[in-house]
């Protein structure tokens, strides 16, 4: 073994080799040891994009040959529109694949109980079990992982997490429940293969988890952007301020487009005195697909060389151009168990080069993160309005503590939308002239539309720990 | 079937990655006897795993993901 010191890397990237092991100064004082690249993984996160493309072409054939041999769904599907693994010549041919949609998925379950069709070894080849966290309702789907499918989840973390910072001296908290949920699963895997002390808060309320944050000096924290507020509200209450008594130099968030909401960004940096970084996954995919890089460019970096991101008019399913919004379609070349190609995902999008961003990787970026949803939107009085945009314009005013959108139809006639607001305790004066604001910025931002501005009680509205569910629709359902 | 010589954009593989794709080769050939200990085998595929990982991320062949 001996022979092997001071033997060069010969892996390619961008610098050659990782380099020395270097200090860096962080916020809240924090000295952090790393190795010099800024990448998990330079050879491929840093392709030319024509290599990249060509990956993704070697991926996509293989991934199709798989998903035909092994999962019925998929023969079914293919054989139904006369396509299959040789169809493939040039990436452009993805195109003449069927979509794969999360009705399917469900029906198939439905027909050949638990885990249908789609699924391509035997229920006993998998070590992991998780479930749909039920925020679009319904059944949820259920998903199985091999060894190697699980390895792969934690790593595609890692290029999110190594990307945005996160080193071995690093010391990890996750405000996360632990139970079926894939959530920040994953990401926990990730944390340890990384070398970080990672800490589970699974049975802690939050002002224990707050406590422990500060006590055991943790200086990166993962939690949904409602909860990391919520932790941030109930430090507050209990006198400790976070940037003084913490050591919190990253925030990683997921599980709601709030993540990369510029103000909701900036209201959590300010609670926490560390950087705040989004993160996209689902569990169709069982991991993230996007991670926002140390850079912070306004979105997060597709992870290009595990996944394609189609971005469809959700209309005519034709591509969208550079920088106009549509439909995520993703196909995921990582799992083995579940093949997931050309998954229609129903959130909204708007992709923009990778230069937008200097970071130097070659991933494409979804600017502004997950947008909403595309069946997110309500129809106000002619006025689309999705929960995303009336959050950014509720966020922007620091004083509010929680807030809830309610739509409503007034003499079975017309549709009302509210918002209720409650403000942070020491705030209540402002409510007259903050009323008045939130109603006009709230309208400037949907054409005029008349929102109604309520204030709630203290403690009156919900609080989530998971995804929050802050639009009710009290509307008659057809 | 597996490339032992070229990555998947057609490069030939370094030293590093040709030992890279040798050990996990070697792991996965010992993660499938059946007269090893379970301490032996369920390590040995932990190994193996962690190392088709590595593998895969680099672009190296090393086969479809399921296969354990």
């Amino acid at each position: 073994m001996d022979s092997d010191r001071g033997r060069r890397s010969t892996l390619r990237g961008p610098t050659g080799n990782p380099g020395p092991l270097a200090e860096a100064a962080e916020p809240n004082g924090v000295t952090v040891t790393s190795t010099t690249t800024a990448f998990w993984n330079p050879k491929t996160e840093t392709l030319p994009k024509d290599q990249l493309r060509a990956l993704q072409l070697h991926r996509l054939q293989r991934l199709v040959a798989h998903a035909y041999e092994n999962s019925p769904f998929h023969r079914r599907l293919y054989d139904a529109a006369k396509v299959g693994p040789d169809s493939i010549k040039t990436l452009d041919d993805i195109r003449r694949l069927p979509f794969m949609t999360r009705e399917d998925w469900m029906a198939c379950q439905a027909e050949k109980p638990i885990f249908g069709d789609l699924i391509t070894r035997p229920q006993s080849d998998a070590i992991r079990y998780h479930l749909t966290s039920g925020t679009s309702g319904r059944q949820p789907l259920r998903v199985l992982d091999s060894r190697k499918d699980w390895s792969w989840i934690t790593d595609m973390w890692c290029y999110g997490f190594w990307g945005f910072g996160v080193r071995p001296s690093d010391t990890v908290f996750f405000a996360f429940s632990y139970g079926s949920f894939i959530g920040f699963w994953g990401a926990h895997y990730c944390c340890e293969k990384l070398g970080c002390l990672t800490l589970a808060s699974g049975n802690m309320t939050t002002e224990q988890r707050v406590k422990q944050i500060v006590e055991m000096g943790v200086t990166v924290v993962c939690a949904t952007p409602t909860y990391a507020l919520r932790m941030g509200q109930a430090a507050e209450k209990m006198g400790i301020d976070l940037k003084k008594e913490g050591k919190v130099r990253r925030v990683i968030v997921s599980g709601e487009p709030a993540g990369s909401i510029p103000a909701v960004k900036s209201m959590i940096e300010d609670m926490w005195g560390g950087k705040c970084g989004d993160t996209a996954g689902m569990t169709e995919i069982g991991t993230i697909m996007i991670f926002e890089c140390d850079h912070q460019p306004g979105g997060p970096h597709i992870i290009e060389d595990h996944f394609i991101e189609e971005v469809l008019d959700p209309e005519t399913d034709e591509p969208q151009a550079y920088g106009d919004s549509g439909e995520r379609v993703v196909t995921s070349f990582g799992r083995g168990f579940i093949p997931l190609i050309r998954y229609r995902t129903k959130d909204l999008v708007r992709k923009v080069p990778h230069d937008t961003c200097d970071c130097g990787r070659t991933g494409d970026i979804f600017e502004g993160g997950i947008l909403g949803r595309v069946d997110d939107m309500k129809l106000i009085r002619g006025t689309n309005v999705y929960p995303r945009a009336v959050e950014a314009v509720v966020r922007e005013h620091s004083e509010v503590e929680e807030f809830q959108i309610i739509v409503s139809r007034k003499d079975n006639v017309q549709d009302e939308i509210s918002v209720k607001v409650e403000l942070k305790p020491d705030q209540q004066d402002v409510w007259p002239r903050l009323s008045a604001q939130l109603g006009k910025d709230l309208a400037d931002a949907h054409e005029g539309l008349r929102f109604n501005v309520e204030l709630a009680n203290q403690g009156e509205l919900p609080r989530f720990e998971l995804k929050a569910k802050r639009l009710q629709d009290l509307r008659p359902q057809h | 079937m597996t490339n032992d010589t070229k990555d998947l954009l057609g490069n030939d593989l370094s030293a590093d990655e040709r030992e890279l794709l040798e050990l996990y080769q070697r792991t996965l050939t010992l993660s499938r006897r059946d007269d090893l200990p379970p301490v032996a085998t369920a390590n040995v595929k932990q190994a193996m795993v962690l190392l088709w990982n590595a593998c895969n991320d680099l672009a190296i062949d090393c086969g479809v993901p399921d296969c354990d």
